[in-house]
């Protein structure tokens, strides 16, 4: 199974909880990985996470299934060397998709999506953050008192640092 | 391992494209109408200027007369075989869900790409990756040791915040044994510890382990099948001998 599924098992278990509030400031879009949404049919599970972590989150078009290609899938990226110009021309269209959201986070479960992301954000100059959703969980999870670190205790009420 | 025939070898191209044409494989080559509407589903046709040669028809056209002459192609023919089924399609399937007879085109690039890999024409990066994961059992070429040590760091780092967590390595018969790609510990360690903290918070009874960890599989994306399911043996290995009863991969 993939993690995206895991995650939205745990959050709808309420195994983990979230701090909606962390992130409510910035607009998020969630980039479909190929070998998730389409071919591993886990586009649902994303956007059930998406409910528990974004207060803003604008859908790329398309999306889901139907969603494009970041470029840097089937190996692309470390193909490296001679095929990097390809990939990133190729990846104009993830670009102008992402910039159409008006998103400052773009979210991926996937790391040749992530790194392709990343390099389009600077050939594209897309003003993006790129996270994938353990690293936003890294500040929204909320954690329970009794698995805090002692010297936290009697702190009760401080939400994030 | 990779092959690595480093001459253009029409023979073992027309028996490997023998092997490789399965019914369906033939049936969609054959099926294919050239009505163009998987053009605009392809993110290369959108970038390029909408050049016809990025039609993903196109490029199935470009197997299918490859394969047709049996063997009897030249070099040049190979080389743009290459750069096309390498360098202008990433098989992510889009054009398929606009096919009106629901053609694979990913399924036939990855068997060109076989192709390619029978005559030693592979992306020298992925060459190189595969022989990493015969050596070493994952991409990046780390070794055990490294491995290991790299889950105490970031076990340690975690603990800093949450004092119970813990990563348990080659757990027997824990619930589910979770699996990442190779770029994580080489290049971005600090994704393991975020995964150790979620599985921690939700009270998991999981594990990693010391061997069979890489959920990646380039061989898969080069086209070179044999080795790819030696690769996804690697996991399925540490699965059976952990006895658990799932498996996630990371993100």
């Amino acid at each position: 199974m993939h993690s995206v599924t895991l995650f939205a098992e745990y959050l709808r278990d309420g195994r983990i909880k979230l701090d909606k509030s962390v992130f409510a400031k910035e607009r998020c879009t969630y980039q479909d990985p190929c070998n998730v949404s389409r071919n591993g049919g886990c586009a649902r599970d994303a956007r059930e996470i998406v409910k528990y972590l974004c207060e803003d989150f604008v859908e790329m078009e398309p999306h889901g299934a139907y969603n494009f290609c970041c470029g840097g899938g089937g190996g692309m990226i470390p193909m490296a060397g001679p095929f990097r110009e390809r990939r990133l021309r190729a990846g104009k269209v993830k670009a102008d998709q992402i910039r159409a959201t008006g998103a400052a986070i773009c979210i991926t479960p996937c790391h040749n999506c992530y790194d392709q992301i990343r390099d389009l954000n600077k050939q594209y100059e897309l003003g993006i953050k790129v996270l994938s959703f353990k690293e936003m969980f890294e500040h929204a999870l909320i954690i329970p008192e009794e698995l805090k670190a002692k010297e936290d205790e009697g702190e009760e009420g401080e939400k994030e640092e | 391992m990779a092959e690595k025939a480093a001459e253009f070898n029409p023979e073992v191209f027309k028996k490997t494209s023998d092997e490789k044409m399965s019914a369906r494989l033939k049936m969609w080559l054959e099926m294919c109408a050239h009505c163009g509407l998987c053009a605009d589903t392809c993110h290369y046709y959108l970038a390029n200027e909408q050049d016809p040669k990025m039609m993903p028809a196109y490029k199935a056209k470009k197997v299918l007369d490859a394969i047709k002459k049996k063997g009897k192609i030249d070099e040049a023919t190979l080389n743009s075989l290459y750069e096309t089924v390498y360098g202008e399609c990433t098989m992510c399937r889009r054009c398929t869900m606009f096919c009106p007879f629901g053609i694979d085109v990913a399924s036939i690039i990855s068997m060109a790409r076989g192709l390619c890999v029978s005559q030693g024409k592979v992306p020298e990066n992925l060459v190189k990756v595969i022989e990493n994961y015969f050596a070493h059992g994952n991409q990046m070429a780390l070794t055990q040791e490294d491995w290991i040590e790299t889950l105490k760091w970031m076990e340690e780092e975690l603990q800093e915040e949450l004092p119970g967590a813990t990563i348990p390595i080659d757990k027997k018969g824990a619930n589910l044994l979770y699996t990442v790609n190779a770029r994580e510990p080489k290049f971005y360690p600090m994704d393991i510890a975020h995964a150790v903290r979620v599985f921690h918070i939700a009270g998991e009874d999981w594990t990693m382990s010391s061997k069979g960890w890489d959920d990646t599989n380039l061989a898969m994306f080069a086209g070179d099948l044999k080795s790819a399911a030696y690769v996804s043996q690697l996991v399925r290995d540490a699965a059976e001998e952990l006895e658990v009863k799932r498996v996630a991969i990371t993100e």
